[in-house]
């Protein structure tokens, strides 16, 4: 057997994690090392020092504490068990338990989901319906808008001889108003043509509509 | 902190053979009775231990601290620096087995366990009593730390309680492999699992923890010249 060679390096080393062999081999080593035999001589005395921070005095007043406290806290924890114990009853570990509760589950999930699926069939109808109506209601609207034009236009060609030819101041400034009748009535078509829907517009040029009819009313009135 | 020359009154009784775990002084020696029992087989006994424990059996609890009793509460004092102290971390540590035995899943052996939840008590003890002590500082600047208690007659008091006064200095993982390992004999594997830590890294630390108590109960002659 060939003795294990170690130097001063390896000592740290074999202090960490070193095998029993390398041990002996750091004590022979030290056997001519001074400055190894001193930091061997250290290293083991703290091992030694630590046996003195060791006290196993029997202490049987602290069982008897402990005993008490255990029995305290067995009790209470005995009152809680209890106060659950219904829940044994129904022996939720049994596989019949389970098979229900899986069962119970599927169902409820399956109601939620016709449930769901009606509910959105629905809403989708209703907002389709309400969309169709919007639809009618317009055309219904420019229906009306188109007769109640050409009404207008009618009384406009009946005006046009008077307005063409005023006789009176009056009837000058009635002709400027209704040119700026016509003006604001063609914009708002215009607007209104992009954006049919929007009931405001529609208002306005109704509105208008009115105005002018009631000026070349007014017009007509002064030919009588 | 002084320094004092550690191997004067040790020099006498330590052998020249290399220490090895299996020639270390048995940290359960004292209760030899107890541990005899385990001796043929520990695991059994530990399994068995937490089986009896977890059916609400208080003898089974009783069994564990003859067990480890003495052990927890050395560990305990060293941690916490006074009898009374370790003695109500080691009652809170019987309380918190009881409450969490059925959590126990048998991972690690019933005793690391055991301790694991000792070491947590104990560092939750420290907490409670930094922040206390917090507390009356700003009631009252006069407010002293306690002293540790006197140990067993026999002991060195001068050095152990330099080592005493060093231990504390070190870090907290430090200390914890220190008295593990040299105070009450734990193995490396078992220290991994109670501060669940590799075996290597509680090797590791126990090096650092020892150069660490070197240099400062003993600074090197020879500290300024590296090795030959």
């Amino acid at each position: 057997m060939t003795a294990m060679n170690i130097t001063c390096y390896d000592r740290n080393r074999i202090f960490e994690d070193g095998s029993s062999a390398e041990w002996t081999a750091l004590e022979t080593h030290a056997a001519s090392c001074h400055e190894c035999a001193e930091e061997l001589r250290a290293w083991k005395a703290i091992s030694a020092a630590a046996q003195e921070m060791r006290d196993y005095a029997e202490a049987p007043a602290l069982w008897s504490r402990i005993e008490q406290v255990l029995a305290v806290q067995a009790a209470q924890q005995s009152k809680q068990r209890q106060r659950w114990s219904w829940l044994g009853n129904f022996n939720l570990t049994h596989l019949t338990w389970q098979a229900a509760l899986a069962g119970t589950f599927a169902i409820l999930i399956a109601l939620s989901s016709f449930w769901l699926y009606r509910h959105e069939t629905r809403t989708t109808n209703t907002a389709a319906d309400s969309h169709l109506l919007k639809n009618r209601a317009l055309a219904e609207v420019e229906h009306t808008e188109s007769a109640y034009t050409q009404a207008i236009d009618k009384l406009a060609a009946e005006a046009k001889p008077q307005l063409e030819n005023p006789a009176t101041p009056l009837l000058s400034s009635y002709n400027e108003k209704l040119q700026v009748l016509d003006s604001a009535i063609n914009d708002l078509r215009t607007q209104a043509s992009l954006n049919p829907s929007n009931a405001h517009l529609r208002y306005q040029l109704l509105a208008m509509y009115q105005e002018k009819q009631h000026t070349l009313e007014e017009v007509l009135e002064m030919k009588r | 902190m002084g320094t004092v020359r550690l191997a004067l009154p040790w020099q006498s009784r330590m052998s020249a053979a290399p220490r090895e775990r299996e020639n270390r002084v048995q940290p359960s020696q004292p209760l030899a009775s107890n541990t005899s029992q385990t001796a043929a087989n520990p695991g059994i006994d530990d399994a068995a231990l937490a089986t009896a424990c977890l059916s609400g059996d208080l003898r089974a609890y009783e069994r564990l601290y003859s067990l480890h009793g003495a052990r927890m509460k050395n560990l305990a004092r060293n941690l916490l620096g006074t009898t009374s102290d370790a003695e109500d971390a080691v009652q809170e540590t019987f309380l918190k087995i009881q409450r969490s035995i059925a959590s126990y899943r048998g991972q690690s052996s019933f005793s690391t366990w055991t301790f694991r939840i000792l070491i947590n008590t104990c560092y939750d003890a420290r907490r409670s009593r930094l922040r206390k002590k917090e507390h009356s500082i700003e009631q009252d600047d006069t407010t002293k730390t306690p002293r540790p208690d006197p140990r067993a007659p026999g002991a060195h008091p001068s050095l152990r309680m330099a080592l005493e006064r060093a231990v504390a200095t070190l870090t907290k993982h430090q200390r914890d492999v220190f008295l593990l390992y040299e105070v009450e004999g734990f193995h490396h594997a078992e220290i991994a699992a109670m501060l669940e830590i590799t075996e290597t890294a509680s090797k590791n630390t126990l090096f650092q923890a020892k150069r660490n108590l070197r240099q400062l109960l003993e600074p090197p002659r020879s500290s300024a010249a590296g090795p030959r």
